[in-house]
């Protein structure tokens, strides 16, 4: 394995690949913490470490890999190009024109992208505002450094400074885009999950030593390391299960030759949906406790939300984050995989499942054993997203260092990213790092 | 100092608005939400025209000059006071 490493940096064209996407990595790191001109960096600093256990920004805050609380130019990070991601991959089942373009293929695919990155800059103004106002009113450190008060965040509280520091934020969130489109394009990997990716582990060390120092001591943090590495070998093991529907192509003769005749299958995996409903579902959970942060803090409904969303250890959170993954698992597996589409593809190119005729019933066959697949996956999924939760509850660590969905996305980006450096190398080679 | 901070204010608003145009004309190679974890091996082309070639050429310069407003600006910050 250690030579396959070596391996890859002796091939010319992939150390040239590997070294451009650290250099990027390297360059969104730096920009991370970069503080954005206007805001009063030693301020930001005594805030953070004054409200350091706020749960409602700790996610969005994983996220951006501690950019956000830092007010820094990239505080926004990758997250507005995924949210945009996301609501135009569901825009598609709203509007008839994007389920459109998508069908159209590379051209329409690209203009989907296009739509994809204004929207981005779109909601990078909108949060960059959000995030800058409620830094000036002291509702972003909860309470603390508010204009005018004793430590301002923002130094000058004029409406240059602060048009001046959402533009730039506006501005890093495009760059920070760019970036992973860098990545994908020249170097290796998929760039935007890459990013997060470089995010959240960037964030783990920091977390992991917060265990070993605050709470139980050595060993409750040799018990959390135990408990990562086992969920890790589990999601690993499970990532890459899949069901194969055996499919035959019937030979046909086109002029003199021979086409087809081969036998192949259909991967199904088990968990199709990939990391995807956990992202979507921790990011509606944390619109509620998002609202009640305007709200009247002495209100009932917003004491209400404060109670049973603001920390992930209540019964009533675990329960609507089980329900909404379950949910998403299914509404986006039916989303990517549509079983009439492979079914209509495979009788065009005269494939079948054996046993099964080919059209109508293939798609139901196909449509029974996803459901089948998905059930099991998204379980799967429920689980690994809520054992980290309820083990940290288990040992009594109040600040949960990291989640099920962190976790999740590490692995998965890991996996995806070392498979493309493999299928590189066994272009030259034919002994990858994955066996 | 308050003729160069202004300056380099302006600097930052006018590069922020060309950073962000610059990239918003580039050709999105993201692919986006579905092969972001776990989809298909994506054939990448790397092959760019001339357009997109000096369009890069562009907003690394811009990025560049960008940055570095952004870090005189902080340090003036720091040490003005």
């Amino acid at each position: 394995m250690l030579r396959a490493f070596a391996q890859a940096f002796r091939t010319p064209d992939l150390r040239r690949k590997l070294l451009f996407t650290m250099g990027i990595i390297v360059i969104f790191r730096i920009g991370s913490f970069l503080p954005t001109p206007g805001v009063n960096y030693a301020n930001v600093q005594t805030c953070v470490s004054a409200s350091a256990d706020n749960d409602v920004l700790g996610l969005i805050n994983l996220f951006s890999g501690g950019a956000l609380l830092q007010l820094s130019v990239f505080a926004l990070g990758i997250m507005p190009y995924i949210t945009a991601s996301i609501i135009v991959q569901l825009l598609r089942v709203v509007i008839p024109h994007f389920e459109a373009l998508h069908k159209e293929g590379q051209a329409g695919t690209a203009k989907l992208t296009q739509y994809t990155r204004y929207l981005t800059i779109f909601l990078a103004i909108l949060q960059a505002t959000t995030i800058i106002t409620t830094a000036r009113t002291g509702v972003l450190f909860g309470g603390c450094g508010e204009a005018g008060g004793t430590i301002p965040v923002i130094s000058d509280d004029s409406a240059v400074t602060i048009l001046l520091a959402i533009l730039t934020m506006t501005a890093g969130t495009g760059l920070v885009m760019w970036l992973a489109e860098l990545i994908t394009e020249r170097g290796v990997g998929n760039g935007m999950s890459l990013l997060i990716f470089i995010s959240i582990a960037a964030s783990f060390p920091a977390a992991l030593w917060t265990v070993a120092n605050a709470q139980g001591g050595f060993m409750t943090f040799l018990l959390v390391v135990l408990l990562a590495l086992l969920l890790i070998a589990v999601v690993v093991f499970v990532e890459q299960s899949q069901r194969r529907i055996p499919v035959q192509y019937a030979k046909r003769m086109v002029g003199r030759r021979v086409y087809g005749g081969t036998s192949t299958y259909i991967p199904i995996k088990i968990n199709m949906a990939g990391v995807i409903p956990v992202i979507f579902a921790s990011s509606i959970l944390m619109l509620p406790t998002l609202l009640a942060q305007f709200g009247d803090q002495n209100a009932g409904w917003v004491q209400w939300i404060l109670r049973h969303f603001a920390t992930p250890a209540s019964p009533f959170y675990l329960i609507t984050f089980a329900l909404l993954i379950l949910f998403f698992a299914f509404f986006y597996t039916s989303i990517t995989f549509n079983p009439d589409e492979v079914a209509d593809n495979m009788k065009r190119y005269g494939g079948f499942v054996p046993g099964i005729r080919a059209g109508r019933p293939t798609a139901e066959y196909l449509r029974y054993v996803i459901n089948r697949v998905t059930s099991a996956g998204s379980i799967y999924l429920v689980l690994v997203a809520l054992i980290p939760t309820l083990a940290f509850v288990l040992l009594g660590i109040s600040n949960i260092p990291f989640g099920g969905t962190s976790l999740l996305i590490i692995v998965g980006v890991g996996l995806e990213t070392v498979k493309q450096i493999d299928s590189q190398l066994q272009q030259r080679h034919y002994e990858g790092i994955l066996k | 100092m308050d003729a160069l901070r202004i300056g380099l204010q302006v600097i930052l608003v006018l590069t922020s608005i060309v950073l962000v145009l610059t990239i918003l004309m580039h050709k999105g190679k993201g692919g986006g939400m579905s092969d972001m974890f776990g989809g298909g091996l994506s054939s990448s082309m790397s092959s760019s025209g001339v357009a997109e070639r000096n369009l890069n050429r562009i907003t690394i310069g811009t990025a560049v000059l960008w940055g570095t407003a952004i870090v005189l600006l902080g340090l003036i910050e720091k040490f003005a006071v």
